[in-house]
C-alpha cells in the first residue's frame, strides 16, 4: 500500500513537472509579459526572454526547460531551486542583489505611464510634474517589479494597485478601474495596439533607469548566489551574443528597436 | 527585530481592511443565508429548488474562482458598466471581495441555519400555532431563537473561515493583511518572517473571535447549565 | 460569448484545462491520503490525551485552522526549501523533491491543512465510540493492536465518514489556492488563459463548472460508500 501511494505520487509529480535529466537548464519566466515572455496553452514560451534563453542554452550546450511562475514569486522560487536561472525581463537592482546574483545587464528599455486620452495626466511632459500629478490617482503596476518599487518610493500619495500579471492590469485599465498604468514601453505599446487600448495614450515622459536607482541597471539573468560557475559561463555567453549581434537582431525582432546593452 | 518594526505597522494598516471586509460581508451574508434557509423550507418547488442549487453552486466551487469570476468576469460584461449601481460594486476590488464573500458565506450559512430550523421540535411550533401566533411571530419568537442556539457552534466555525477567506481579496488588488504582506515580501524578501507575523495577526484575530462566540454561546445556553465533561479513554499499551 | 468559446477551443485550452483538472485531482487525492494519515495519528494522540504530544497537536490544529490557507501556502512554498529538502531526504525521496518541487510542496501544504481538519473529525469519531465496547474488549484480554483493528478502527471510520467527506470537499477546493505559487493545476490554467486571451469571464466560468463537476461527482461516490457503511441499512 505504501509503495503504491509512493509510486502514485512519483507518477503525478512526474506528470506535473517533467522528469529531471542531466544537461537541462531550467529557466524561470513569467509567461504573461509580451513581448518579453508569453506562454501558450501548452506551456510553450515565446518572446525575447525565450530567445535569450534558447541562445544561452545553445552556447552552453544544454537543453532549455521553461518554468512559468508569477513575477513576484520568481526570486523566492529561484532560491527554492524550482529552476536554475531567471530570464524574465528582470532589472538588476540593489535590493534584488541582496537575494540573488545577476549576470551582466544585456538589455534596457525605457518606462512610460499610460492613461486614458481624456485624463488630466495626458498632457504632462516632465517626470516631477507627472509624479506630483499622480497624487490621488490610482496607478496600476505589476507586483514585485521595479515599476512597483519606483511608485512606492516616488509617488507615495498615489493609490498603488498591484497586479500579479500585466494582463490583469490592462483588463483593469480598459475597465476604468485604475487611472494610470506604469510599465516598460514595449509592454504598454502592445496594450495601446489592442482594440481595448484604443482610448489610451502614453504620457509623453520617458522614465529611464538613470532617473532613480529603484529602476535598476538594465535587465540581467537572475542566478543563485552560490552558482558562481554558472554565472561566469552565462556572462561569457551573453557577451558573445552581444558581440556577434544576435542580441541586437532578436531585440529588433520583438521590440522593433535595438535594446541590447554593450557587454561590460 | 528591525524587520518587526518595519512589518508590524504596515500589516496593522491591513488589519482594518480585513476587519471591514469580514464585518460587512458577514452582515450581508447572514441575512441572505437566513433568507435562503427559509426558502429551503418552502412548499413551492422552484423556491426551495433555487435555494438548494444556489447552495450547491457556491459550496461546490472554490472561493478564489468566485472572486475572480466577479472581479474580472463581471467587469468584462458591457451591461455591468452601463448600470451605475452595478458598476459601483464591480469597479472596486474591495467591494467585489465583499460581494463574493457575502454570496459565499450565504450558502454555508443557509445550510447551518437550515440544520437548526429542522431541529426545532415540531411540538413547539404546533403549540405556538395553537396559541394563535402568526407565521411571522412563530418564526421570530420560537423557531429562529431555537435554531440559532443549535447553529451557533457551526456558525462560529464559518465566521473563522470568513476571516481567513478575506485573505483572497489580496489577489484582486485589495490591500488587507495578506496584500500588505505580499508587498513587504517583494520589498524585503524576508518571506518567512513577514508571513509568520501576518499569520500571528490572523491567529490573534480568530482567537478573539472564538472567545466572543464562546461567550455568546454560554449566554444563550445558560438555561442548560455547564456541559458534561468528557474524559479521555484509556487503553493498555501493546506489550 | 460564442466567439469566446471558439477562442477557447482553437487555442488548445480545452486540453490544457483537462490536464489542469487532472493535476487538481492528483493533488487533492494525494493530500487527502496524507491528511488522513496525519489526522488519524493526531486524532489518536488527542483522544488518548498523550501527555505533551496532545498539546503539540492542539497547537498544530489551532494554527492551521486560524491562519488563512493562502498564507500557509506562501510560507511553505517560499520559506521552506532547506527544510523540505531535508525531510524529503530523510524519507528517501530526495530525487522526487528535486523533480517535482512544486507538486511536492503543494501536496505538503494541502496535506497539512487537510490533516488539521481530519484530526478534529477523527478525534470526534473516536470520542463517539461507546466506551463499553472498548472496556469489553479489554476485559476479554484482547491485545491493544487487535482492539484497534477490530473495534476502534471500523467504528471510527463509519462515524467519521460524513466528516471525512466534508474535509475532502474543502481539500479539493483548497487546491485552487496553489495556483498563486505556480503549479499548473486547473485554476492556474484558467488564470493563464484569462490573461492571454483577455477573456476572463469564459475561463473562470469553465473553471467553476469543472470544480463543480469534481465536487458533485465525488459527492455521489461518498454518498454510495456512506450508504454501504451505515449499519442501520434496511433495518
Amino acid at each position: 500500500m505504501k509503495l503504491k501511494v509512493l509510486s502514485l505520487i512519483a507518477l503525478l509529480a512526474g506528470a506535473a513537472s517533467g522528469a529531471q535529466a542531466e544537461g537541462q537548464l531550467k529557466i524561470g519566466t513569467e509567461g504573461a509579459y509580451p513581448p518579453w515572455s508569453m506562454a501558450d496553452a501548452n506551456g510553450a514560451v515565446t518572446g525575447f526572454d525565450a530567445d535569450v534563453g534558447n541562445m544561452l542554452c545553445t552556447k552552453l550546450a544544454m537543453e532549455c526547460v521553461f518554468v512559468v511562475q508569477a513575477f513576484d514569486g520568481l526570486i523566492p522560487a529561484l532560491q527554492a531551486k524550482q529552476f536554475d536561472i531567471i530570464i524574465s525581463g528582470m532589472s538588476i537592482t540593489a535590493d534584488r542583489k541582496k537575494e540573488i546574483n545577476f549576470s551582466i545587464g544585456y538589455a534596457e528599455l525605457a518606462n512610460k505611464v499610460v492613461v486614458a486620452k481624456d485624463s488630466d495626466l495626458a498632457g504632462i511632459t516632465e517626470i516631477p510634474a507627472l509624479l506630483a500629478a499622480l497624487d490621488g490617482h490610482s496607478v496600476g503596476v505589476q507586483a514585485g517589479t521595479t515599476h512597483a518599487h519606483f511608485m512606492e518610493k516616488l509617488a507615495p500619495t498615489a493609490t498603488l494597485k498591484s497586479y500579479a500579471t500585466l494582463d490583469e492590469m490592462q483588463i483593469d485599465l480598459a475597465n476604468g478601474r485604475v487611472d494610470a498604468g506604469f510599465a516598460d514601453v514595449s509592454a504598454l505599446q502592445s496594450f495601446l495596439d489592442k482594440p481595448e487600448g484604443a482610448n489610451f495614450q502614453f504620457v509623453d515622459v520617458n522614465i529611464i533607469s538613470t532617473f532613480d536607482a529603484t529602476l535598476g541597471e538594465g535587465v540581467g539573468v537572475g542566478i543563485r548566489q552560490d552558482d558562481t560557475d554558472l554565472k561566469a559561463k552565462i556572462d561569457t555567453a551573453l557577451c558573445e551574443l552581444i558581440a556577434d549581434g544576435s542580441m541586437k537582431a532578436s531585440s529588433e525582432k520583438w521590440f522593433n528597436m535595438d535594446i541590447s546593452r554593450p557587454c561590460q | 527585530m528591525e524587520l518587526i518594526q518595519l512589518a508590524v505597522p504596515v500589516l496593522l494598516k491591513g488589519l482594518w481592511m480585513t476587519l471591514s471586509l469580514t464585518a460587512i460581508s458577514v452582515t450581508i451574508g447572514f441575512n441572505l443565508g437566513l433568507g435562503l434557509a427559509i426558502m429551503r423550507g418552502s412548499d413551492k418547488a422552484w423556491v426551495s429548488g433555487f435555494a438548494r442549487y444556489y447552495s450547491i453552486a457556491f459550496r461546490g466551487t472554490p472561493l478564489l474562482v468566485q472572486i475572480f469570476l466577479i472581479y474580472y468576469g463581471l467587469g468584462q460584461i458591457r451591461f455591468v458598466h452601463d448600470v451605475p449601481a452595478l458598476w459601483w460594486v464591480v469597479s472596486e476590488g474591495s467591494r467585489c471581495a465583499v460581494l463574493a464573500l457575502a454570496l459565499n458565506t450565504a450558502a454555508y450559512t443557509s445550510e447551518i441555519l437550515r440544520g437548526g430550523l429542522v431541529a426545532v421540535p415540531a411540538g413547539l411550533t404546533e403549540a405556538a400555532k395553537a396559541c394563535g401566533m402568526s407565521r411571522a411571530m412563530r418564526f421570530r419568537r420560537i423557531e429562529f431563537p431555537l435554531a440559532i442556539r443549535q447553529a451557533l457552534p457551526a456558525y462560529g466555525n464559518e465566521l473563522v473561515l470568513m476571516v481567513k477567506g478575506t485573505s483572497l481579496a489580496s489577489t484582486i488588488t485589495v490591500l488587507e493583511i495578506t496584500g500588505y504582506a505580499k508587498r513587504l515580501m517583494s520589498q524585503t524578501f524576508a518571506i518567512f518572517e513577514v508571513f509568520a507575523i501576518a499569520g500571528v495577526l490572523y491567529l490573534a484575530l480568530n482567537l478573539v473571535l472564538i472567545g466572543v462566540i464562546r461567550l455568546v454561546e454560554r449566554r444563550l445556553m445558560r438555561h442548560t447549565g455547564p456541559a458534561p465533561q468528557t474524559r479521555p479513554v484509556a487503553i493498555p499499551q501493546a506489550s | 460569448m460564442e466567439f469566446g468559446l471558439l477562442q477557447v477551443w482553437e487555442g488548445g485550452w480545452i486540453g490544457a484545462i483537462l490536464r489542469g483538472a487532472a493535476v487538481t485531482i492528483g493533488v487533492g487525492v494525494a493530500s487527502m491520503i496524507f491528511g488522513l494519515i496525519i489526522g488519524t495519528i493526531c486524532g489518536l494522540i488527542k483522544w488518548r490525551a498523550v501527555f505533551g504530544l496532545s498539546h503539540l497537536v492542539d497547537l498544530y490544529t489551532s494554527v492551521i485552522r486560524g491562519v488563512p490557507e493562502l498564507l500557509i501556502i506562501y510560507l511553505l512554498f517560499f520559506g521552506s526549501v532547506e527544510f523540505v529538502t531535508k525531510i524529503a531526504t530523510v524519507f528517501g525521496f530526495a530525487e522526487l523533491a528535486n523533480a517535482g518541487y512544486a507538486f511536492f510542496i503543494t501536496v505538503a501544504a494541502i496535506s497539512a491543512i487537510s490533516g488539521a481538519y481530519s484530526t478534529e473529525v477523527i478525534r470526534g469519531a473516536l470520542a463517539a465510540i461507546p466506551k463499553g465496547h472498548i472496556e469489553a474488549a479489554v476485559a476479554l484480554g484482547l491485545p491493544s493492536r487487535r482492539i484497534f483493528a477490530r473495534i476502534i478502527a471500523p467504528q471510527m471510520l463509519r462515524i467519521a465518514f460524513p466528516g471525512i467527506n466534508n474535509v475532502w470537499q474543502t481539500t479539493i477546493k483548497d487546491t485552487a489556492l496553489v495556483s498563486v505559487v505556480g503549479l499548473q493545476e486547473l485554476m492556474r490554467t484558467a488564470f493563464i488563459g484569462a490573461g492571454s486571451t483577455h477573456n476572463p469571464l469564459i475561463f473562470y466560468t469553465i473553471a467553476a463548472l469543472v470544480y463543480l463537476m469534481i465536487t458533485l461527482i465525488s459527492q455521489v461516490g461518498f454518498n454510495k460508500v456512506e450508504a454501504v457503511l451505515s449499519p442501520r441499512k434496511g433495518a
